[in-house]
C-alpha cells in the first residue's frame, strides 16, 4: 500500500483500492536476467569498439606516456616555466620603457644641441661683443662641436676685434683641444696674435698641451719687435718649458 | 547512475537488480502483456545507457527511469495498436495459488480479472496514476515530478480514476 494515506470517502473505493491490490504481478521470467547481461556486455564492446575523439585518443596516450610521478614534474616543470616567462616580462617591460624613454631624452638633447649650435653661429656674427661673448659660451653646452663650429671659434680667436671675446674663445678652443684640427688652428693663431693678453693665454695653451709644433712660431714672436716685455718673458719661459 | 554516465558501464547491473521488478511490474499493469513487458524493461535498460548523457543528476534516477518507461510504452502501444489482452481466470487461479477452501482461489481469480479487465478499459491517463501508485509505490510527489505536474494536479486525476474505475469495476461485475 502507499505510504501516502488514502482516505478513500466511501467503502466502494478503499474495496477497489484492496481489490487492486489482489490482482497479481507476474515474476520476470529468469531468462530477462540473462538477456539484460548480455545486452549490457554487447554495449560495453560496441563501445570500447568506437572511435574515441581525438581529443580523448590524446588524452589516452599522454596518461599511458606519463605516469603519476613524471606528470607531477611535468606539472611542476611547467609552473617553474610560467613563473620564469612571468618574471621575464615583468622585467623585459619597465626596461623596454626605460629605453625608450632614454631615447626619447637622446633625440631630445641633440636637438637641443643643433639649436645651441645654431644660435652660437649666428650669434658670433653678431655685432655687440656681449652677444658674442654669450655666442662662445653656448659651446660648453654643445656635446660634439663639428667643423662649422670649430671653424667659427678659430675664425673668432683669430679676427674678433674685442680682446676679451678672443680669450674666451681661446679658453673654448683649449676645452676642445683633443680635436687635431683645435690644435693645428691654436699653433698658426700663435703669429696673428697682436694683444699681450692673447699671446700670454696662448703661450700657456700651448703649456698645458704640450704642443711642440708651437716652438717655431713662438721663437718667430720672440724676433718681433716691439713685443711686451711681459710677453717676451713670458715666451721664453714657454719656449723653455716645451723644449 | 552518475558511476555509468561517467563510463563505468558495468554498474548498470546494479541498477538493474535493483529496480527491474519494480520497472516490470509498472510495465505489465500498463500492458497486460508479461513478455511484452520484459522486452520493454530491456528495451528501457538499453535507453539508460545509449542515453546516459541526458541524465543530470538532479532529479531522482527513479524519476529519469519511469520518463524512459513510459517513452517506451508510448512506442510500444503505437506498434501493437493496444492489442487487448486478456488471461484466462484460469491462469489467474494458477498465480494465485491454492487456499482453504477449493473454490475460494477461484473467487479471488474472478474478482482479480475482473479488475485487471476494468483496468484495461481505464483512461490510460488515469490507469497510469493509479499503477504508478497502488503498485509502484509512488507518492503524489514523486508522480507529479513523472508527469511534470503538480502534486495537486495527481490527486485529482487519481480520485478521477477512482471515480472511472468504479463504474467499469461494478458494471463488469454486475455482468458477470
Amino acid at each position: 500500500m502507499n505510504d501516502e494515506p488514502m482516505n478513500w470517502p466511501d467503502e466502494k473505493s478503499k474495496l477497489l483500492w484492496q481489490r487492486m491490490g489482489d490482482v497479481p504481478t507476474p515474476a520476470p521470467k529468469p531468462e530477462m536476467r540473462t538477456q539484460f547481461y548480455a545486452m549490457l556486455d554487447s554495449f560495453e564492446q560496441e563501445e570500447a569498439a568506437k572511435p574515441q575523439p581525438v581529443w580523448k585518443q590524446v588524452m589516452a596516450s599522454f596518461k599511458q606516456r606519463w605516469s603519476a610521478g613524471s606528470l607531477g614534474q611535468l606539472a611542476y616543470g611547467l609552473v617553474l616555466l610560467s613563473v620564469g616567462m612571468a618574471a621575464g616580462f615583468w622585467l623585459q617591460r619597465p626596461k623596454d620603457q626605460a629605453v625608450a624613454y632614454q631615447q626619447r631624452i637622446d633625440t631630445l638633447s641633440v636637438q637641443v644641441g643643433e639649436m645651441r649650435q645654431m644660435m652660437m653661429l649666428s650669434l658670433l656674427e653678431n655685432p655687440s661683443a656681449t652677444e658674442r661673448l654669450r655666442a662662445v659660451g653656448f659651446t660648453k653646452d654643445i656635446p660634439d662641436a663639428d667643423s662649422h663650429v670649430i671653424d667659427a671659434l678659430l675664425t673668432t680667436l683669430n679676427n674678433d676685434p674685442n680682446v676679451n671675446v678672443r680669450l674666451v674663445t681661446l679658453e673654448a678652443l683649449s676645452d676642445l683641444a683633443h680635436d687635431a684640427r683645435v690644435r693645428e688652428g691654436l699653433v698658426q693663431s700663435l703669429n696673428r696674435q697682436e694683444s699681450p693678453l692673447v699671446q700670454v693665454a696662448l703661450a700657456d695653451v700651448m703649456v698645458k698641451l704640450q704642443e711642440k709644433r708651437s716652438l717655431k712660431p713662438l721663437r718667430q714672436m720672440l724676433r718681433q719687435n716691439g713685443l711686451n716685455d711681459l710677453v717676451k718673458s713670458k715666451l721664453e719661459q714657454t719656449i723653455r718649458e716645451l723644449s | 547512475m552518475l558511476r555509468v554516465k561517467t563510463g563505468d558501464l558495468s554498474k548498470m547491473g546494479l541498477l538493474f537488480e535493483r529496480y527491474h521488478r519494480e520497472l516490470f511490474g509498472f510495465l505489465y499493469h500498463m500492458s497486460n502483456n508479461p513478455d511484452a513487458s520484459e522486452d520493454m524493461v530491456q528495451t528501457v535498460f538499453y535507453r539508460m545507457l545509449k542515453y546516459r548523457h541526458t541524465f543530470t543528476g538532479e532529479g531522482a534516477f527513479r524519476t529519469w527511469m519511469y520518463h524512459l518507461a513510459r517513452n517506451v510504452l508510448i512506442d510500444s502501444v503505437q506498434q501493437t495498436k493496444r492489442a487487448a489482452y486478456h488471461q484466462d481466470v484460469a491462469d489467474y487461479a494458477d498465480r494465485i495459488g491454492g487456499g482453504a477452501l477449493a473454490d475460494e482461489p477461484l473467487h479471488k481469480a474472478e474478482e482479480a480479472a475482473t479488475m485487471q479487465d476494468a483496468l484495461t478499459r481505464l483512461n490510460p491517463d488515469h490507469r497510469e496514476v493509479l499503477v504508478m501508485s497502488r503498485y509502484g509505490e509512488l507518492k503524489y510527489e514523486e508522480i507529479a515530478r513523472i508527469l511534470n505536474t503538480t502534486e495537486g494536479a495527481v490527486k485529482v486525476r487519481i480520485h478521477r480514476a477512482m471515480n472511472e474505475l468504479k463504474k467499469i469495476y461494478f458494471t463488469l461485475e454486475h455482468e458477470r
